[in-house]
């Protein structure tokens, strides 16, 4: 039977003990608060954290691009080394690892540091540090991963490197301070949070661990590039850069340059590469501060790709292409894209303000009859002006005006493209605000007059004031034929960030797409780059671009492909810095590298034709 | 048995009192957790979004054991004491995590958890134990099988639960009309047990090394734990400006958690938590005078027992009266078998009451 008498018993007993242990609990907190205060105050309980490995990188392949691997570490701790053992210590490592020198060893006994690294253990053999480990027992082991890049140069601007972390780093990377490391460019910088993983922790009180946290390691990117076309991108562009100085007489020695391959459908970049580069692994190891110095003179921290700022020249003028079909504007007098205008190798015409002027075309005797296929194919400058003096005319000092400007705004000119990388640059599409501003910030830069007709007509051919980089131009390409301003991604699990769409007919693209084509073809501007290739490669489609700069730097050589027109897979942007013209130089690198987008054979980049 | 309706909320709605007391007592363990992390992004490392997923389902667990009437539990009790002792059992077949075989693992099943089965088996235990008591019938099959359950227990090794499942066995065999003598006389023979099993290596030498260090001399983490828990004060850290230094405590979310708790809430935050379950206890017992049902009585009385002996032994563990156990505070402490376990316990209650009319 069940005995309510001796439950009650039961649970007036447990009342007691609570009663006693909230007793106890009262003095606790009360009349010993203020001993114990002290005691926690001296207790000086201190964190060691353990650097955490980084997530390592693939390309699409799987292939490793850069790892961490594990090495032992040989720690001192401090704490455990009085003036009595000091000497003992001091000898054992001397006689274990005479590598150290006298300077080395006398900082380690003067580190305040609890736990003070005396050296790397991963050569060391195993009897030795065993011996070491447990005989003497201020030595400790600790694993620390080394980050190595494996393609070295390769992937310098893409991947970027690691450093040691700043004020800033702290700020913004919380767990920089504990890995005492943090991505300092490139996607190591970018997905810092990702890859950096948690540090581990040692708890010390006093001279003893009494707790600790392993680290945890942080996740593996996947990247969309493909490390062999990374590799033909980059040994094109060499090639190019090569090229140039032997055809060119130029005042400084030709060394950069940029080339991006874009896949169309997703956004991905399948290569990017920036010249000069530089070897990342030398910023693990410790960077001297000459080669930091040489290298940084050379501007190979740049990844030109997506921070190089270059006027578009031609291959800006599928922006006016666009324009021109979407709004019916053509040169004064034409009404579609078939009627044709005369070029004549120049233009000349008056403004309302009655001031004359002639400008020339590159082509000196001139393109003949031209229509807006001609115009693409021969880049005829005289075509696309008579666009600008047309808006001008029209639109001139209204709201209109800028009509140019927004259509290149909707493609992402002078707006980050959004890549996962840092440090992006925007460049300048100019108009009347912007000269505005500048005649108060930056004068002497611009006219007094301000905005100008003319300022118009350099915008619609690339020239002037207008800068864009490598990627920016690859994505407009890319945004014209699908319609949709995406974001490009290197790591292949990012999510996909469309900027804006816009209102491309296909019949629009299918234009577009022939009228790239015969620039490939006879009669086109990179004609001679590409006719290497034969019949068999009569399907890509291109645009060539050389912009002028200013003072007695050489032009700035470009080239837009696609591959292909019938099916279009890839855009690849290239631009060498004071290359000289597009057609000549960075049509054929453009050229080697479809060749091995295609698996066809690599014939070496070889000088094509002058002609913008 | 009357034909209850049945509602979303069990059958005929849900005691509040009970289900308000469960969502309380979780409420407090994740703003004490909250306290102690860096970051509030909801991932399966941050310990304030495991509790508060495992305090979640922890409710649909007790939820779901109201839907059990008393009537089909008590048939159910002999295979559920069969199966408890075979999964315990079957951990004898499982790898040793820091060298004791307590757990089974769900990690490869793709379920980042733990499962500790002897948190569930002691429910059972006290179920099977109010059905020996309420059929007074001391078949030696019985007490063979309660044994045999300490037994798979103690040699885990899992001292704190089985000195914990000792304790509550002899309260429920003392609150039954057997003789004292006998009840104490099986206490004596069990602790006889222990000391053969000594001589036979059978316990791990850390377990007696804890048992004589906590004789020798002060351990570092109660140490700690009383500063902890004197750091709070008469009012706590968490709603005051008091500028205390933080105390380092091992596993603090975990087995010590109360001291993290009285930390931040103080000598009143304690105090009221405590009143909170003398109230819990006061509410079932008065259920335990008014059933008829000599099974019912002896479950509330079972359950409560484990409840209120697994309070005091965390409580004495965190202030140094006794040897580290590791037993959690029930629905304080981090972790999710000790979360489950306890709803079940909850909604146990809960049916009781139904099933006795009482809703508030």
């Amino acid at each position: 039977m069940f005995n309510q008498k001796r439950l009650k018993f039961t649970f007036v007993s447990f009342f007691i003990l609570l009663v006693f242990i909230l007793f106890d609990i009262f003095q606790l907190q009360t009349s010993e608060f203020l001993s114990s205060s002290e005691i926690i105050d001296q207790q000086n309980l201190d964190k060691f954290y353990i650097t955490a490995p980084r997530g390592e990188i693939f390309d699409v392949n799987g292939e490793k691009l850069a790892e961490s691997k594990l090495e032992p570490y040989l720690f001192l701790n401090m704490r455990k080394i009085t003036s009595q053992n000091s000497s003992e210590y001091r000898q054992i490592i001397q006689y274990n690892f005479p590598e150290l020198t006298t300077l080395e060893i006398n900082e380690i006994f003067e580190s305040k540091e609890i736990l003070k690294l005396v050296t790397n253990l991963y050569s060391v053999e195993y009897e030795i540090r065993n011996n070491i480990l447990n005989n003497f027992d201020a030595f400790l082991i600790i694993d620390l991963p080394v980050r190595s890049y494996i393609k070295n140069e390769l992937f310098a601007h893409t991947i970027g490197y690691i450093g040691l972390p700043n004020q800033d780093d702290f700020n913004e990377f919380k767990n920089s301070l504990g890995n005492n490391q943090v991505g300092k460019n490139g996607l190591e910088r970018y997905y810092e949070d990702y890859l950096s993983g948690i540090p581990g922790e040692l708890i010390f009180l006093g001279s003893d661990i009494i707790d600790s946290k392993q680290p945890i390691p942080g996740g593996d990117l996947f990247l969309s590039i493909d490390s062999s076309t990374q590799y033909v991108t980059k040994e094109s562009l060499q090639q190019g850069i090569d090229l140039a100085n032997k055809s060119f007489e130029s005042l400084n020695e030709i060394k950069r340059g940029a080339s991006v391959v874009l896949e169309i459908e997703t956004g991905n970049i399948v290569s990017m590469v920036s010249l000069p580069d530089f070897n990342p692994n030398k910023f693990v190891s410790g960077i001297s501060d000459f080669e930091y110095k040489q290298l940084d003179r050379d501007q190979a921290f740049n990844n030109f790709a997506i921070q190089g700022l270059y006027p578009p020249g031609s291959v800006f003028k599928v922006v006016a292409y666009w324009l021109a079909l979407s709004e019916n504007i053509f040169p004064e007098g034409l009404s579609n894209r078939d009627s044709k205008v005369d070029c004549v190798g120049s233009l000349s015409f008056g403004f309302v303000d009655g001031s004359k002027q002639v400008y020339n075309d590159w082509k000196l005797e001139g393109h003949g009859k031209v229509d807006l296929t001609d115009a693409i194919k021969q880049s005829c400058n005289v075509y696309f002006w008579d666009i600008a003096l047309n808006i001008w005319r029209n639109f001139g000092n209204t709201e209109g005006e800028s009509i140019l400007q927004e259509y290149s705004k909707e493609l992402g000119f002078s707006k980050k493209t959004n890549i996962d990388l840092p440090f992006e640059k925007v460049g300048i599409i100019p108009d009347r605000d912007l000269f505005e501003e500048w005649k108060i910030s930056r004068p002497g830069l611009v006219r007094d007059e301000g905005w100008l007709g003319g300022d118009l007509m350099n915008l619609i051919i690339g020239q002037g004031a207008i800068t864009t980089t490598p990627l920016q131009v690859a994505n407009a390409y890319r945004t014209l034929l699908t319609g949709e301003n995406l974001s490009p991604t290197l790591n292949v699990n990012a999510e996909k960030i469309i900027n804006n769409k816009i209102n491309v007919s296909d019949e629009f693209i299918s234009f577009l797409l022939n009228d790239l084509n015969t620039v490939t073809n006879k009669g086109g501007t990179a004609y001679v780059s590409f006719s290497i290739l034969g019949n068999k490669a009569n399907d890509i489609g291109g645009k060539t671009g050389t912009a002028q700069n200013a003072g007695d730097k050489n032009n700035t050589s470009w080239f837009v492909g696609v591959d292909s027109v019938s099916d279009p897979k890839y855009i690849i942007a290239t631009v060498v810095d004071e290359g000289g013209s597009g057609s000549a130089v960075a049509a054929p690198v453009s050229r080697r590298i479809i060749q091995h987008l295609r698996k066809y054979e690599l014939t070496p980049v070889k000088f094509g034709e002058i002609t913008e | 048995m009357i034909n209850r309706k049945i509602t979303i909320l069990g059958p005929e709605g849900t005691n509040l009192y009970i289900l308000l007391q469960f969502l309380l007592f979780s409420v407090i363990s994740w703003f004490t957790l909250f306290s102690s992390i860096e970051s509030i992004e909801f991932e399966t490392t941050n310990i304030l979004s495991r509790q508060i997923v495992f305090s979640l389902i922890g409710l649909s667990v007790f939820f779901l054991t109201t839907y059990l009437s008393i009537e089909n539990l008590y048939n159910l009790i002999n295979p559920l004491f069969i199966l408890s002792i075979s999964v315990l059992s079957g951990l004898f077949f499982t790898t040793p995590i820091l060298g004791v075989r307590r757990w089974y693992d769900l990690e490869p099943i793709g379920i980042p958890i733990f499962i500790q089965p002897s948190e569930f088996s002691k429910i059972i235990l006290v179920l099977f134990i109010a059905k020996i008591l309420s059929q007074n019938s001391y078949k030696l099959i019985f007490i063979m099988g309660v044994l045999i359950n300490l037994l798979l227990i103690f040699i885990q090794p899992d001292l704190g639960t089985t000195v914990l499942l000792l304790l509550v066995t002899f309260f429920m065999f003392f609150i039954s009309d057997i003789k004292l003598r006998s009840t104490v006389l099986g206490l004596l023979i069990f602790f006889l047990l222990f000391f053969i099993l000594l001589e036979m290596n059978f316990i791990g030498d850390y377990q007696i090394s804890r048992i004589t260090d906590f004789f020798s001399g002060d351990d570092f983490s109660q140490n700690q734990s009383r500063l902890s828990i004197s750091s709070g004060g008469l009012f706590g850290t968490y709603f005051t400006n008091l500028q205390v230094t933080e105390v380092f405590v091992p596993v603090q979310t975990t087995d010590f958690i109360f001291s993290l708790f009285s930390r931040n809430f103080g000598f009143l935050g304690g105090f009221l938590l405590l009143s909170l379950w003398v109230l819990f206890f006061f509410r079932v017992n008065r259920i335990i005078k008014l059933t008829q049902i000599e099974f019912e009585k002896y479950l509330l009385s079972g359950l409560l027992i484990l409840l209120g002996v697994q309070i005091f032994i965390n409580l004495l563990t965190i202030l140094g009266f006794i040897p580290l156990t590791g037993i959690p505070f029930p629905l304080l402490s981090l972790g999710g078998s000790s979360i489950f376990s306890t709803a079940i316990i909850f909604g146990l209650i809960n049916r009781v009451f139904i099933e006795n009319n009482i809703v508030v």
